[in-house]
């Protein structure tokens, strides 16, 4: 089986040559083939080259085009701090409160900021890739760009002052990044993973979720398939327990769930969906190799009778992590049938 | 009293700023009104805040009224002398999740410390002028990414070396909590805001106003 089949084999609950193992490195990648990160999410070919290095070291089963939480909102007009071996931070949101946003238009993908480099790395993967590796393009939820357009608090007091206005930009948010998923799509991805962390059950309550941002992923990953997603990927860290029942109806083929959350639980909530997770991210950096082999086996033995399961760490492997850590938990996988 | 503690509760900033006005107009003194109504609405809310039952958006309501009537009752934002002592607080360079952060901000207003945010992203170096310059009882960290940790080690010595070692530190937030105190070489580490503040009650009832 190569590395695409057996992802598909997962998310269909189908038999396996074994259970597929994919490390959420992003900007790791960059620090393993020792270029600075700021050079790695800016440079869609240095990204792809990375990524591939990467592969080769580890021999995990997809490889990203992955930048930041910052992508969709820079091509939107905020204003980035970046820094030299840490993610970029936003210095000034796009939109403010007062402003009119009558005017705004959806970004195009192969103009706008950072955007033409992510489709770039896309293309170049895939070249290299075909079809054998999974090539995961990402965008942001609708929920977290229009809190990264506004800035966090802004947005979520606007949510409960001006539902009806907060409600529209959502909707343009939305556009947007189906706009730049599709493209993606049309770049090369197979797929491209939907990170919603501002819809997380650590930021808003799951009633908050069901209401607004349920109906909109839905169309979100509605457009995706259209466009030809080979599966629908969504990853919203923190404790999610209380959200994971309406990702079936969202259209979520995999679903990631934190380490906050038991793989008992989720398989609960989501009996006919495949999972992914749940290594803590922080454990790549301050734990030991056998003991992310430990966890590692803890969790394949967990779903051995289950299976629909990938198995990963909770959320992104932080850049710094130590390559041991994430090689334990890669030939964990590769070394259980 | 327990007017104004319904209207903070359910994050109403105008009915809170009206019970205010009464109160005052009725003689109870601005510090009455801290104390027994703001405090009062924080304490509540800290017991209703257990972690598995945290409510983001409801604190952030409550805080949002708590703000309006500290700036109500203290125009311009000073506090009186007397008041109780200041907290400098910052989210350090590199990291930009500062929900923790305001969170805190606003349950110590509600107690009445003097509150200096150097915001997010913030340079060590401009914590530590910072510091130099508002003399606080103490500063607070909050980090939710793991590369900050090698910055917060740094804080303690950098008061130190500029003659502030009475200065405690303290951190919190869901990467720090993740370490320990000793590790982070910080003064006391965190679980909630609420804790973060018990903490500050503790250590500021000896310490000169
Ligand atoms: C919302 C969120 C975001 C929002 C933040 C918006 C904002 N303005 O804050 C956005 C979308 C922007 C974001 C961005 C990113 N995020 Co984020 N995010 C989260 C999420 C889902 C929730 C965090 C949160 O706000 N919680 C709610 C607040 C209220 O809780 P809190 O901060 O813990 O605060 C409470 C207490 O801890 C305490 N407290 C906090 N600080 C302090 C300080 C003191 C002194 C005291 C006393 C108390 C105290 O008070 C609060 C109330 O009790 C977490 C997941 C999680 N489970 O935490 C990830 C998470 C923090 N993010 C993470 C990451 C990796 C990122 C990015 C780097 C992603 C990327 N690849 O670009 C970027 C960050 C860029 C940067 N340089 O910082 C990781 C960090 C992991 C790590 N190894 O470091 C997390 C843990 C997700 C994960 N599981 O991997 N994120």
């Amino acid at each position: 089986m190569n590395s695409m089949e057996r992802v598909m084999a997962a998310v269909a609950f189908g038999s396996l040559d074994r259970i597929p193992v994919i490390a959420q490195v992003f900007g790791h990648a960059a620090i393993v083939a020792g270029v600075p990160l700021d050079e790695y999410i800016q440079d869609g070919e240095i990204l792809a080259w990375c990524q591939l290095k990467a592969l080769d070291l580890y021999g995990y089963d997809a490889v990203f085009s992955v930048m930041d939480v910052n992508v969709e909102t820079e091509a939107m007009g905020s204003i980035l701090n970046y820094h030299k071996d840490q993610y970029p931070t936003v210095e000034t949101y796009a939109l403010s409160k007062e402003n009119n946003w009558g005017s705004l238009s959806t970004p195009d993908p192969e103009q706008a900021g950072r955007m033409p480099e992510m489709l770039k790395a896309l293309r170049i993967l895939r070249r290299e890739l075909r079809d054998e590796i999974p090539v995961v393009g990402c965008v942001m939820g609708p929920l977290t760009l229009t809190t990264q357009l506004l800035g966090m608090e802004t947005a979520l007091y606007l949510a409960i002052d001006d539902p009806d206005r907060f409600g529209r930009l959502m909707d343009f948010a939305t556009e947007v990044v189906i706009r730049f998923g599709v493209a993606q799509i049309g770049a090369g991805a197979h797929l491209p993973i939907v990170f919603d962390p501002s819809a997380s059950p650590a930021v808003v309550p799951h009633q908050f979720f069901r209401e607004v941002e349920l109906p909109r992923l839905k169309k979100l990953f509605e457009s995706f398939k259209q466009a030809g997603a080979a599966v629908n990927w969504l990853n919203i860290a923190g404790p999610v327990e209380s959200i994971l029942p309406y990702y079936t109806d969202a259209g979520v083929n995999i679903a990631n769930f934190d380490y906050c959350v038991t793989p008992h639980v989720a398989s609960d909530k989501l009996p006919k969906t495949c999972l992914d997770g749940n290594i803590k991210p922080l454990a790549f950096v301050e734990s030991a190799p056998d003991q992310i082999t430990t966890e590692a086996d803890m969790l394949l033995k967990s779903f051995a009778g289950r299976g629909g399961f990938i198995l990963s760490s909770g959320c992104e492997i932080p850049p710094e992590s130590l390559q041991e850590n994430v090689a334990a938990m890669v030939m964990t996988a590769r070394n259980t049938r | 009293m327990d007017a104004l503690i319904n209207a903070l509760l359910v994050g109403n900033g105008a009915d809170s700023i009206a019970h205010s006005q009464r109160l005052l107009h009725a003689g109870v003194s601005v510090e009455r009104i801290v104390i027994e109504g703001i405090e009062e609405a924080m304490t509540s809310l800290d017991e209703k805040c257990t972690v598995s039952q945290f409510n983001l958006l409801e604190i952030m309501l409550v805080g949002r009224s708590v703000t309006d009537v500290m700036n109500y009752l203290y125009p311009g934002g000073s506090l009186p002398a007397g008041s109780k002592d200041t907290v400098v607080l910052a989210t350090m360079e590199g990291d930009i999740h500062d929900l923790g952060k305001n969170i805190l901000k606003t349950v110590l207003m509600g107690k009445g410390y003097r509150v200096v945010d150097c915001g997010k992203d913030c340079p060590l170096q401009k914590l530590v002028d910072v510091s130099e310059k508002e003399s606080p009882l103490a500063v607070g960290i909050s980090g939710l990414v793991t590369s900050i940790i090698p910055l917060v080690k740094q804080v303690r010595g950098s008061l130190r070396a500029r003659g502030l070692e009475q200065v405690k530190v303290m951190a919190g937030g869901a990467a720090l909590k993740q370490s320990s105190a000793e590790r982070l070489h910080v003064d006391y580490l965190a679980e909630t805001a609420f804790d973060g503040a018990n903490y500050l009650d503790r250590i500021s009832g000896g310490a000169i106003p």
